[in-house]
Formats: structure tokens, C-alpha cells, sequence
């Protein structure tokens, strides 16, 4: 019965972690193995030949008579035409007109054809029409979309060439406008150069931020707020709280404006004959030092509020004694306090170095990645693929195939960290009790 | 007698019958409201025409359906405060994948290659008769630019184009004749002043400390089309028109990011100047802080509006993008937006829709916007609408830009294009690369990413 409690009381953890996190990793693993992008849509698509269909299939040696059959467009109006758009009820009267004077009449392309029905007593009187009468009596398959494969084939037929079953599919799976299964994502994540950079990139960041800030200088605070008196203790542990709680791009604006070639710097800066110059965008290393300042002093106050409570947490007898024997502020924090808080500072490391891989948004408000490409980390990245582009074409599936990159890496990381750091041993019972 | 008075009351009865029910069915039938809705990109305060003149023309639409006894109401929703161009494309995209996207779309021509394959925009000639009045009036080069594979997709909602600019004064302070200036856009026309002759120009301005260092060439600060003007100055080529390949030439751009990298080298282009805020470039180029740069045409709205420029023609000069060597020319690229009408809705929303891009591409509504936003005609006949012939910038700059203009290629593949030729533009301009090894990196990355797509030579 307890046991069964158990599960209901976890219940509302376990929907929430299938929803947030089980959910989106499946998804993601799906659309890493598509070439989805905007150009194919996510929900399926179409089967339309183009010029540019006819010239890969030509590439791919497909024979060159059946392509110009398929791609030379031709109206006419014949029998079997006027058959056509008459079991698609077009305009019975338009129908005769055209089988009494035009019998046997050809057209060389829509536009054409078109030109000449407006012509016509009975013509349509709507664009909208013109075009739904149009299609019955096209001979070729080219400009037309065909929302199935069967109406695709179907058309196929219609053009009365003999096809072998190999050519049909080959037509389908170049017509078709819609995502299929590939592992190019991947093929083409190894063969790109970016691909190393970004690797690059993301390690120096991810090392750099949480050795410097998120556990150094969160380290830092800790200890020297420690030895403060308590209400100074707390006005500066929330002043260094104030950048997580500022909205982000409110405090990367703080940062811009600091930076900028008519900002804060630059204004300080020339009054010793300094060029102004924009000091976030200057150098790479100059963009390194922003992008690790602006996370750092984020990451630094959860570090510092997790250490302040385990050293408060550390009997202060210890302390007493350590003093009482001589022990210098070094002598106590290198011998006392360290020691005491080595696990809290295990979890922070573990814990900030999957967060700091996974987040970009700083870096996105405030470098975009640059100068050039050399802030650009590897989820950024993911994110330009999949979400940003200035021309239009999202690739889903790219930007998908790099997310997964660092889910692997994240849960691989997770296992290595609680392997190393005895995770089992930090749960165990007390022995005492 | 009394027949006739009774049979007149029971026709009149009747009749009045008739009418009522007839009125009634005819109401209950024909009566249509309808919201449409229009995002416009790239748009601020002076292209609010790309949304009002949707709404004017849903005035004269509801007007001529009420001539035909139709009851049809328009309500136009419009919105265009997006967060720049990729929050705006991000926006529709992900918008038509939730079935949610607005009806009318006004974008960069070139979201037509991939919004067409996926299904996301209908083909507009199927709606609207491109033999009749107005569409039948739009320049041939700019119908051809919202077409995909034969099909026309869009209506070109503006055209504009990137010319060059000097600041007239600093010209002069360096040894230029008023009749130089004259002659120059000519001159550049031809080929005889060529991007190193403006370097230097640049350089001399500079020493004569008429502006800061790093201000004698002052280029555009984001991404955008205007970079391709460069690569076509020496000679390059973004697609092989026979095969429908795009085409990545080596050469040209190797000349394209060494003509970058020499500037930065030279002192006259900030290393860091990819990144400078809008508002201060805006802001310097309109008051001489620069010497000689590029930007828009609709930049002289800007330029002689919210940034206050008094006297533009006495001020600035304006001119093709000149020419990099002797393989290359002088060009400008025209980057059209477009209306374009998606798949929401039924078929009948989707003519509605498409009737209204028509009526605002009239060219008297056009030219509200041309004129307002400083952008360039789309139609023969505007240059017969006195608000459009009598505006001194809309008629020089038609006259001597668009006629040079060209465009960038409608394909799916000219995304991750463009991405590689900005990364390793920006490489280069940084000093983070050598020009060679920016080009050999921009070239794997498209044998990677492009495959069969692109032509490499």
C-alpha cells in the first residue's frame, strides 16, 4: 500500500518530467534523423515537379526522353480532355463552345491557354475559375501540385509513357516536397568545419565561466560574506543576486551600454586619448571576456547562496578551535571550511557544467556569437540552424541532429559525475542513527 | 375593376413576399465577414503603407462587391513590430506549421523558394489576372523576382536598391570639382572608379581629419543582402542562370573579402564594425561623421527625417556600387518585398486576400508608400502619378539604379549560401582569418551543406 502511495505522490513529478524533458529529447531525436526544414514542412507534403526536379533526375541519369515528355507543358483540347473537365463539372456551355470551334487546338503553355479561354463567350469569370478549369486539359505534369502520392501516380498515367516500377518510385521520391528519414544531419555535422569551432568554443566557455565564476568566485563571496557581520553579509549577498534577478535582456543592455564605442568605457577611456571603440565586439578575446563576465556574475550567486549556507551549517566549534590554536583566516578556510563544503561545491560544478552547456541566451543578447563566429557554442548554434535564419529556410532537422549532441553529452556526463563523486555514498543512511 | 384592385393587392402582397424572402436568402447567402490578416516585415513607422494599403483596398473591394448586391466586410488585422528580420520569419514560419498564419505575408522575395515548397504560400497567379489591370503594369524584372519555377507567387510590393554614398563637402575638401561630382555616378557607371580608388578617397578623407579613424568607409553594420554587391563588383556570380545552380566563385570572392580585410588594414573600416547599433550609424552617416559609405534607398527617408539632414542633394551623392577590378562591374541589388497570400484559410479567404494585394499595388496607393518610405516604384505607370514623377529622390533613383539592378537568386539552397558567405566575410574582416582561408573554409562548408546544389568554381 505505501509503495502504491509512493507512486501517486510522484506522479505530478513524473507527468512534468515526461512533458518537459522525456518529450522534447524523443522529439528531438526524431527530427535529428529528417532533413526537416521550413522548405519541407513539418507535417508531410506534397508531390510537384519542377524545372529543378527534371534537372536532378537528369543528373541522376533518368532517361532524358521521359523527362522532356513530363516537363514540356502542352494544353490541348481534346476528347479526352473535355472528358475530363467535364466529369469535373467545368461549365457545361464552356464545354460546348470549345468542342463545336476548338476541337483539336493546342497551346504551348498555361499562360497561353489561359490568354485564349478569356477569349471564349463562356469564359470564367473569376481568376479562381480560369484556374480550376485550366488544369483538365494540361498534357504534363509540371507546376502542378499533387497533394497525394496516388493522385500523383494517377496523373503520372494520365501522360500514357511506359514506366518501369523503378522509375515511378524514383519520380516519387524526387517530386515529393515533404522531410524523409536521413542521417545527412550527422554526415554533414563531421564534415563541417564550424562544427570543430563550436566544439571549441562551447569547452572554453563552459570551463572558463564555472571555474572563474560559478564555483571560484562564488567561492569567494561565500567565504568573505562568512566573515562579515550578518547584516552587511546580506546586503551584499543580494547585491550580487541582483543579476539573476534581472530580467536578461534588461542586464545585457546594462552590459551593452558599458561597452558600446559611445558607452560607459569609451567614455571614461577618452578622456586619456583613447580611441573609442565598441570593447564587446573589438577581439575575440575582448567578446570572451564579456560573454564570461555577463554569465559569471549570474552563475555566481547560486554557488555563493549554497556555500553560505553550508558554512554557516559547519559547527562553529571548529572554527573556535582552529582559532584557539592559532590558525590563521587562510589556515581556516584552506583546513576548516574547504574540506567541510566539498560536497556542496561537487554539486554546483556538476550542476552548472550541464546548465552553462545548454545555455546561450546571454550570449545570443549580447555577441550573437560574434566577432564572426568565435562566441558561437555549440547550443547557439543549434539555435541558429533551427530557429533563426534571414532567409527564410529553418532547418529543424540540423539544428535537431546538434541539440542532440548535447543531450548525449549531458547524460553521459551525468553517469561519469555520479559514478565519480560516489553518488550512492552520499545518499546511504546514517550510520549513527 | 374590383378584380384588378384585388389582383393589384395580391401582387403587391405577393411581391413584397418575394422581395423580403429574397433579400433575406440573398443575405443570409452572399453576406461575408471576414478578418484578414497581414504581418509585414522589415517595417516601421514610415512603410505603414504596406499594411494601410491593404485596408484601403479593402474599402474599394467591399465597395465593388456592394455593386455586384454582395455584402462583404473586411476587417484588416496588420501587424509589424517584429523583432528584426529573423524574429519576423521565425514568427510566420513557426505560425503556418501551428496553421495559425496570417493571410497576407509581406516579405523579402526570397522566403519564396522554401515558403513555396513546403506549401506555406499559394501561388497568387491563381487568384489574380496578371494580363489586367494594374498587375499587368508591373515591371517585368520585378514579377519575374516574386516567381519560383515559372510560377508567379507574389506581387512585388516595393522595389528599392543599395547604392553607394559620399558626403559632397569631404569630396570637395579633397580635391573634387563640383562638375567631378557631377560626373561621378557616370564614371563609377562605367567602371572607371573603382572600389580601391574609393578606398583611397576614403583614406584621404581620413588624414585631412575631416572624420574619425575608421569612419572614411563606413559599411552597412548587419547582415544583408548589400554584401553580395561586393562579390558581384569582382565579378562573381550567385547563380548559373542555365543550369538554376547557385554558383560559388573563388576567385571573386577571395577579391571581395581582401577588399575588406584592406580596408579594416587600412585603417578606414573599424575592425569592430559588424555589430555598431543602427541608431548611431543612422545618426553619423546623415551628419558627416562618415566619409563615404552604402545603404538604401530608403535610407533618404531616414536620412532627411527623423535624422533631420537638411539639403540632401547638395550633401550627398549617390551611385551604383562601384566596380572592384576589371572583371567585375559596377551593380546594385534591388531586394523587392513581396506580398504574398499563405495557405490559411478556405480558397474564397485566399481570392479575397489576393484581391486586395491587387488593389494596393495600384500605382496611385503604391506610391503613398513609395514616396512616404522613400522606396522605388513597382509600376511602368507610376511615373505618371505627379506625386511620384514630382519627388526628386524617386525619379533620380530610378533613373539611375534601378535600371542596373539585379537580384539574389530565389533557391532553397541560397540560405546556408548566404550564412557561409557572412561567416566568412565576417572572418575575414576581423583578421580572425586570412581572406584564402576564410574562402577554403566558406567552400568545404557548402561541399558539406550544398552538395550538388552549387556549382564550385
Amino acid at each position: 500500500m505505501s509503495s502504491k502511495l509512493g507512486y501517486i505522490f510522484i506522479a505530478p513529478a513524473l507527468v512534468l518530467a515526461i512533458y518537459f524533458f522525456l518529450t522534447p529529447v524523443i522529439m528531438t531525436g526524431i527530427f535529428s534523423l529528417t532533413n526537416m526544414s521550413t522548405a519541407t514542412g513539418i507535417t508531410g507534403g506534397s508531390y510537384q515537379i519542377t524545372q529543378s526536379t527534371l534537372r536532378n533526375l537528369g543528373d541522376q541519369g533518368f532517361e532524358r526522353k521521359i523527362l522532356k515528355r513530363i516537363g514540356s507543358e502542352s494544353y490541348q483540347v481534346s476528347k479526352s480532355t473535355l472528358l475530363a473537365a467535364k466529369e469535373a463539372e467545368v461549365n457545361p456551355e464552356l464545354i460546348n463552345e470549345l468542342r463545336e470551334n476548338h476541337l483539336g487546338e493546342s497551346f504551348k503553355n498555361r499562360r497561353l491557354f489561359e490568354r485564349f479561354l478569356k477569349t471564349l463567350d463562356n469564359r470564367p469569370r473569376s481568376t479562381r475559375a480560369l484556374k480550376a478549369t485550366s488544369p483538365h486539359f494540361s498534357r504534363s505534369l509540371i507546376k502542378e501540385r499533387f497533394e497525394s502520392k496516388e493522385s500523383f501516380n494517377q496523373a503520372l498515367k494520365g501522360l500514357g509513357l511506359d514506366l518501369t516500377p523503378e522509375q515511378i518510385i524514383q519520380l516519387n521520391e524526387m517530386s515529393y516536397t515533404g522531410w524523409i528519414w536521413t542521417l545527412e544531419n550527422f554526415r554533414k555535422m563531421v564534415a563541417l568545419p564550424e562544427t570543430k569551432t563550436n566544439l571549441i568554443n562551447t569547452a572554453v566557455y563552459v570551463t572558463l565561466t564555472l571555474i572563474l565564476f560559478n564555483v571560484g568566485f562564488a567561492l569567494v563571496l561565500a567565504v568573505t560574506t562568512f566573515y562579515l557581520p550578518i547584516k552587511q553579509a546580506k546586503i551584499f549577498r543580494s547585491l550580487w543576486f541582483l543579476p539573476r534577478i534581472t530580467p536578461s535582456v534588461l542586464y545585457v543592455l546594462l552590459w551593452k551600454w558599458l561597452a558600446w564605442d559611445t558607452g560607459f568605457i569609451s567614455a571614461i577611456v577618452s578622456n586619456f586619448g583613447i580611441t573609442p571603440r565598441n570593447w564587446m565586439l573589438d577581439t575575440a578575446a575582448n567578446a570572451w571576456v564579456f560573454v564570461i563576465l555577463i554569465n559569471g556574475f549570474i552563475g555566481a550567486s547560486m554557488g555563493m547562496i549554497l556555500f553560505s549556507s553550508a558554512i554557516a551549517a559547519i559547527p562553529k566549534q571548529m572554527i573556535y578551535a582552529g582559532e584557539v590554536d592559532g590558525a590563521n583566516r587562510w589556515q581556516q578556510i584552506r583546513h576548516i571550511i574547504l574540506p567541510q563544503i566539498k560536497w556542496p561545491i561537487l554539486f554546483v560544478s556538476v550542476y552548472q557544467t550541464l546548465s552553462l552547456l545548454t545555455s546561450f541566451e546571454h550570449i545570443l543578447l549580447s555577441t550573437e556569437g560574434g566577432p564572426g563566429t568565435s562566441t558561437e557554442v555549440w547550443a547557439l548554434a543549434a539555435y541558429h540552424k533551427a530557429l533563426d535564419n534571414y532567409w527564410g529556410n529553418l532547418q529543424y532537422g540540423y539544428g535537431a541532429a546538434l541539440a542532440l549532441v548535447l543531450v548525449v553529452v549531458g547524460v553521459i556526463m551525468s553517469l561519469i559525475y555520479l559514478r565519480f563523486f560516489r553518488f550512492h555514498e552520499l545518499v546511504k543512511p546514517p550510520r549513527i542513527d | 375593376m374590383l378584380f384588378f384592385r384585388h389582383f393589384s393587392k395580391r401582387l403587391v402582397i405577393g411581391s413584397l413576399t418575394v422581395v423580403v424572402f429574397f433579400c433575406l436568402s440573398m443575405t443570409r447567402v452572399v453576406a461575408k465577414d471576414i478578418t484578414i490578416q497581414v504581418w509585414s516585415g522589415g517595417t516601421n513607422v514610415n512603410d505603414a503603407y504596406r499594411i494601410d494599403a491593404i485596408t484601403m483596398a479593402a474599402d474599394i473591394l467591399e465597395k465593388e462587391a456592394a455593386i455586384r448586391g454582395e455584402t462583404l466586410n473586411i476587417t484588416v488585422d496588420g501587424k509589424y513590430d517584429f523583432d528584426g528580420w529573423g524574429g519576423f520569419k521565425q514568427a510566420v514560419t513557426l505560425a503556418a506549421e501551428a496553421k495559425k498564419a496570417p493571410h497576407i505575408v509581406v516579405t523579402g522575395h526570397g522566403d519564396i523558394a522554401p515558403w513555396s515548397q513546403s506549401g506555406l504560400i499559394r501561388p497568387i497567379e491563381n487568384y489574380v489576372d496578371f494580363d489586367s489591370w494594374p498587375l499587368n503594369d508591373l515591371f517585368e524584372n520585378l514579377v519575374e523576382i516574386s516567381s519560383f519555377e515559372g510560377t508567379i507567387y507574389g506581387v512585388p510590393q516595393d522595389a528599392e536598391s543599395r547604392p553607394f554614398f559620399a558626403w559632397i563637402p569631404y569630396l570637395k575638401k579633397i580635391g573634387y570639382s563640383n562638375s567631378d561630382i557631377r560626373a561621378m555616378p557616370e564614371k563609377i557607371r562605367k567602371g572607371q572608379y573603382t572600389l580601391y580608388d574609393m578606398l583611397d578617397d576614403a583614406k584621404k578623407i581620413q588624414d585631412a581629419g575631416l572624420v574619425k579613424p575608421g569612419y572614411g568607409w563606413y559599411p552597412r553594420v548587419s547582415k544583408g543582402g548589400d554584401y553580395w554587391q561586393f562579390y558581384q563588383s569582382f565579378g562573381g556570380k550567385m547563380m548559373d542562370s542555365k543550369s538554376g545552380k547557385l554558383l560559388f566563385d573563388r576567385n571573386a570572392m577571395k577579391k571581395f573579402y581582401a577588399f575588406f580585410a584592406k580596408a579594416v588594414e587600412m585603417g578606414v573600416t573599424r575592425k569592430n564594425h559588424i555589430g555598431t547599433p543602427w541608431d548611431q550609424w543612422y545618426s553619423e552617416v546623415a551628419s558627416g561623421k562618415a566619409g563615404l559609405w552604402h545603404g538604401g534607398t530608403w535610407h533618404y527617408a531616414r536620412y532627411t527625417g527623423k535624422e533631420g539632414l537638411k539639403g540632401f542633394f547638395d550633401k550627398i551623392m549617390f551611385s551604383l556600387i562601384p566596380a572592384g577590378d576589371k572583371n567585375g562591374r559596377a551593380n546594385t541589388i534591388t531586394h523587392p518585398l513581396v506580398y504574398l497570400v499563405t495557405n490559411r484559410g478556405s480558397e474564397a479567404d485566399a481570392e479575397i486576400a489576393a484581391q486586395l494585394i491587387s488593389i494596393a499595388s495600384e500605382p496611385r496607393i503604391n506610391t503613398l508608400h513609395a514616396i512616404k518610405s522613400a522606396h522605388l516604384g513597382i509600376a511602368k505607370s507610376q511615373m505618371s502619378v505627379p506625386l511620384y514623377s514630382n519627388d526628386r529622390w524617386a525619379s533620380e533613383a530610378t533613373q539611375r539604379l534601378l535600371p542596373y539592378a539585379s537580384a539574389q537568386p530565389n533557391h532553397t539552397g541560397f540560405a546556408p549560401y548566404f550564412d557561409a558567405m557572412w561567416k566568412g566575410l565576417q572572418a575575414a574582416w576581423t583578421g580572425q582569418k586570412s581572406p584564402e582561408s576564410a574562402v577554403s573554409d566558406v567552400e568545404a562548408e557548402l561541399r558539406a551543406n550544398l552538395g550538388s546544389d552549387i556549382i564550385i568554381r
